[in-house]
């Protein structure tokens, strides 16, 4: 009877099963044997395996002696700035995410939906939307500028635009809900007995933050770093708008393969090393964070 | 002895205008030094709000409150020479056994070896030197409630409250915790501040007790003096089972009152000093279940019909009615050659001299 009922049973999930090898599993192996083959005359592949593509993720040879190799350094560039880049935003938005959760998770339980709500609101408009209007902000003749300049504290309008800071305002303004929300869970389960028990130890509020709070809320902060790392350090829309042609990232250097390029092998290449990124940082975090919880402590 | 804690005309009030709340109305309590005093009252008497301005996690409305001397009014718990045990522990779940002791001497900035003795110590003192190493999680609730303990003791505070803190524990458990913590209380010399709804935790462990309802403290003494001569209909009723009876006053005089029983005549009651009792005057009398028994019908005191009998393992409680119907229980130490009346029986009752007394109403 048993054996039977279970024998069918993971028919039930048949359905995502095929989604997910169609749907994942499926075009992430197309870009991995892409990323094996020679670039095809107009964009597509020629299937002819080579490690040429895997061999410009990383070298360059000159152009009149291709004997010569020599780092790709604009590659790399890209590939750092955009680690750095999406780093930094993860620590933007925790920095600026943890007051703004604390608050929410601090009002009365009635209106705490009210103030998630506020939260979302960005989620209503698209994307590009958003980021046009940043830059509507803070180009030279933008509202920030006209602003400063009507008050008299700048002559000259501040070159924002197209810079890393842009990029940065943009992707913090963008994945700052996937930080606050987040956090906000971990902290309405939060035991406030605890930091009473803190105060009455004769923690100051700085330590009962220190030593109480934020361990509590560390989980929060794991699953918030990840929800922003991840989609940062692919993005594409913000360092395109906010960016400009002048400071790329991985997302627009493998558009620009598969694009203007017309090299798909190399873009597949590029594709599966943000993947590497992603998984070895995943898998980093991970590993430091379950060493800390786990192990004795002084 | 001298004064540890001085409270004077404190209040507290939660919101505003109509909605209002009087937690707290009029307290004056003086808690000695190495005394263990209990709040005792039911849930929402005030009890654990005054053990909350105590520790500083509540402001008062008005009124002062000095600890050992000195006004504490807007010193926040992190500024006070007093720990708290909570209802629920609130052990940091992050922190060892070990680090959770450590916790107050480590902000107080203590050094490092002397913060490790102490835990050591400490961990002696509340029998947990095999867990150290463990988290609060890994922990039974008997366990969590010694590290409590021993958290709260660690900084040695002139202080320690604790805000019901067997609460959570099952009944065995609980009388060992009780011994335990008077054993604390006495090898430590520290004041203890003790909060309960137990009215049976308050009388074993008690030095002193103040028996609180609606904000107010209604009576304040030794346990002896709130079980046997409570001041109220409420003291009476909370601490311990008592026969609450209505009767009216025969005679009142210099040598005593005396009031009529149903059926039997008159008995002579003890009263509160300056209540002034009329002669016919009907007035709240008490009598403990254990201080009648039964004896033959002609010595008896009283005389009443057997409802029910109810079995408690050592004793048995016999519902009675009085020949004027109120009720009336009677607690009997069971003894294996006695023989339980049956339900229908009418039996003699005779009170232990002042078992009668007439309350305040």
């Amino acid at each position: 009877m048993h054996s039977t009922r279970h024998g069918w049973k993971w028919l039930l999930s048949a359905p995502a099963l095929v989604v997910l090898v169609l749907a994942a599993s499926g075009p992430l192996l197309i870009v991995l044997v892409y990323s094996f083959l020679t670039p095809g005359n107009m964009g597509g592949v020629a299937w002819v395996p080579t490690g040429e593509a895997w061999f410009r993720v990383f070298f360059k040879r000159d152009l009149f002696e291709p004997d010569v190799i020599t780092w790709n350094d604009a590659n790399l560039m890209v590939l750092w700035r955009s680690v750095w880049l999406s780093l930094q935003t993860t620590v933007i938005c925790a920095v600026l995410g943890f007051p703004t959760a604390w608050f929410i998770a601090t009002r009365p339980p009635t209106n705490r939906p009210f103030w998630l709500f506020l939260i979302t609101i960005p989620f209503w408009t698209n994307i590009l939307i958003r980021t046009f209007a940043i830059q509507e902000m803070i180009r030279n003749n933008g509202t920030l500028n006209t602003l400063l300049d009507w008050l008299g504290l700048i002559s000259a309008p501040l070159d924002l635009l197209f810079t890393d800071f842009a990029i940065l305002l943009g992707m913090a303004y963008v994945f700052l809900p996937l930080m606050v929300l987040p956090l906000y869970a971990a902290m309405e389960k939060l035991d406030f007995r605890l930091v009473e028990a803190a105060y009455d130890l004769y923690a100051s509020r700085r330590r009962a933050l220190w030593h109480v709070i934020l361990p509590m809320v560390k989980p929060g902060f794991i699953a918030g770093s990840i929800l922003v790392f991840i989609p940062a350090i692919g993005s594409y829309v913000t360092p395109r708008v906010l960016g400009g042609g002048r400071t790329m990232m991985l997302g627009n250097l493998i558009a620009l393969q598969f694009g203007q390029g017309r090299n798909w092998p190399l873009g597949a290449a590029l594709s599966v090393m943000l993947l590497v990124i992603v998984t070895a940082a995943l898998v980093l975090y991970l590993r430091t964070v379950s060493k800390e919880s786990g192990g004795p402590r002084g | 002895m001298s004064a540890e804690i001085e409270i004077s005309g404190l209040s507290k009030v939660f919101g505003q205008g109509a909605g209002a709340f009087h937690a707290l109305s009029g307290i004056y309590l003086t808690i000695e030094t190495g005394e263990f005093f209990t709040l005792l009252g039911p849930s929402g008497c005030g009890k654990t709000t005054l053990l909350r301005m105590i520790a500083g996690f509540e402001q008062p409305t008005a009124g002062t409150l000095r600890i050992n001397g000195e006004e504490v009014a807007g010193k926040g718990p992190n500024a006070r020479p007093v720990n708290t045990v909570f209802q629920n522990y609130a052990l940091f779940p992050h922190m060892s056994v070990r680090d959770n002791i450590g916790f107050g001497l480590k902000m107080l900035g203590r050094p490092r070896a002397e913060v490790a003795a102490t835990v050591d110590e400490m961990l002696r003192l509340v029998r947990m030197e095999a867990m150290a190493t463990r988290k609060p999680s890994e922990l039974s609730g008997g366990q969590q409630q010694r590290v409590a303990l021993a958290r709260a003791l660690a900084p040695r505070p002139r202080v320690l409250l604790l805000d019901e803190p067997l609460s959570a524990l099952d009944l065995k458990l609980r009388k060992e915790m009780q011994s335990e913590l008077k054993r604390l209380q006495v090898e430590t010399g520290i004041t203890f501040v003790f909060v309960t709804h137990d009215q049976e935790e308050a009388l074993t462990m008690s030095d002193r007790i103040a028996v609180m309802n609606a904000g107010r403290i209604l009576q304040l003494g030794t346990p002896h003096e709130i079980y046997n001569t409570p001041s109220d209909r409420f003291v009476a009723g909370f601490i311990g089972d008592t026969n609450v009876l209505s009767l009216a006053v025969a005679s009142s005089g210099v040598d005593g009152v005396t009031l009529a029983v149903p059926g039997a005549g008159t008995l002579p009651a003890a009263s509160l000093d300056g209540l002034t009792l009329l002669v016919g005057q009907t007035v709240t009398a008490v009598v403990r279940p254990e201080q009648a028994r039964l004896c033959p019908l002609a010595e008896a005191d009283l005389t009443a019909t057997l409802e029910q009998t109810v079995f408690f393992g050592t004793d048995t409680h016999l519902h009675l009615r009085l020949a004027d119907g109120q009720g009336f229980i009677l607690r009997r130490q069971n003894a294996a050659d006695e023989v339980d009346p049956a339900p229908g029986d009418r039996l003699g009752l005779r009170l232990a001299r002042g078992a009668l007394r007439v309350l305040r109403d």
